[in-house]
């Protein structure tokens, strides 16, 4: 059966694009998925450094659509994950140097051979965004509480159902105690605003930090709360849609606590 | 509603940040929605000038075309002097004519 492309987009940059994506790739394969996580950002690779792969890299997918290698050959494969592979961005060319065609044609090839392909999109809505959403299956939009960061994810989004493509929401830095203070947008407002489904929220995590400084996967942190909600998402992308989605609010909250022993609902 | 929150409804203080994000968020949207391209209105007004000529002698000079937004919501503003009304027949001719 063929696999699934599924592109990572948010039009703001630094919203945590790369991260999502490593960690989502991560995850999937740890489940048991032949994974393909490909880095679209042609000019400006990252996903290699977030990755820890960077010292590995041979050809890239740049390589790959001029037909310079094999698909097999561009992809680095993980050695800590079984079954992940980075097929990374090339740094000397520009975005232009891919076309719309190729990237049919690429998808094609990353569904044959995974059953998982995240392309990793560019920030900005130029050729690079449209490249990256040409050909996919999925679209994974990613944003951060704020109002600038919402505002152009409501343009992605837009774009994205215009090329016919209907987006899952992922909302990254989460802060649960600004938001209880009454200082940060929470996930519902964020969700009222941009009114699509919502396949995630992700705590802010210093440990996030910590794993892209050293290139380890975050979703191998047992620990790790915003680990734990990639390994979530990657679940309710693999056959289990249904998978509640975990509230990040008052996690140590008294009151909360005092709710749950009395037997009241657990918050979804 | 958490704790907090409701203390802070309960002591009627006013609007956090949060809830003023919410409001700026939505008004962007909306005027992002509302943009319009300048040759578009253009486009609109040659189209507009076309039809109503059918029916009235206008004065195409002193016509105005404009997008009037006020809070939340948007208006296309029209503003033409009339200087004559045209006879049915003219009408037709025109139409055939077209």
């Amino acid at each position: 059966m063929d696999g699934k492309v599924i592109v990572v987009t948010s039009g703001k940059g630094g919203v945590g694009k790369t991260t999502v994506t490593a960690s989502i790739g991560a995850a999937l394969a740890l489940q048991g998925k032949r994974v393909a996580v490909v880095d679209m950002d042609i000019g400006l690779r990252n996903l290699d450094v977030v990755m820890g792969l960077e010292n590995r890299i041979v050809f890239n997918v740049v390589d790959v659509v001029q037909k310079k290698c094999k698909l097999k050959q561009a992809a680095i494969k993980d050695r800590r994950i079984d079954n992940l592979f980075l097929i990374p961005a090339s740094q000397s060319d520009d975005k232009s140097i891919i076309k719309p065609e190729n990237m049919v044609w690429l998808c094609k090839k990353l569904r044959r051979e995974y059953d998982f392909a995240l392309l990793d999109c560019p920030a900005g809505i130029e050729q690079g965004f449209k490249n990256a959403i040409e050909a996919a299956d999925e679209a994974l939009v990613v944003c951060t509480p704020e109002v600038s960061s919402v505002r152009d994810a409501d343009r992605v989004i837009g774009l994205l159902y215009a090329h016919s493509i209907t987006p899952k929401l992922i909302v990254n830095r989460i802060v649960p105690k600004l938001v209880e203070k009454g200082d940060m947008l929470s996930h519902v407002d964020v969700v009222d605003v941009l009114s699509i489904d919502l396949v995630g929220l992700v705590e802010m995590d210093d440990a996030v930090v910590v794993s892209s400084n050293t290139g380890n996967p975050i979703v191998q942190q047992k620990d790790s709360k915003a680990g734990k909600a990639f390994n979530r998402i990657a679940m309710r992308l693999d056959g289990h849609p249904d998978l509640p989605v975990e509230d990040p609010m008052g996690h140590d909250s008294f009151w909360r606590k005092i709710g749950k022993k009395l037997g009241r609902k657990k918050q979804e | 509603m958490s704790f907090n929150a409701l203390i802070r409804k309960l002591l009627n203080k006013p609007d956090n940040s949060r809830s003023v994000a919410k409001k700026r968020l939505q008004f962007a949207l909306v005027y992002d929605k509302l943009e319009v391209k300048d040759d578009m209105l253009e486009d609109l007004q040659k189209d507009l000038v076309e039809v109503i000529s059918r029916y009235f002698e206008i004065d195409r000079e002193s016509l105005s075309l404009d997008i009037q937004r006020c809070e939340g919501s948007s208006a296309l503003i029209l503003n033409t002097p009339i200087v004559a009304a045209k006879h049915q027949k003219k009408n037709q001719e025109a139409r055939a004519g077209a």
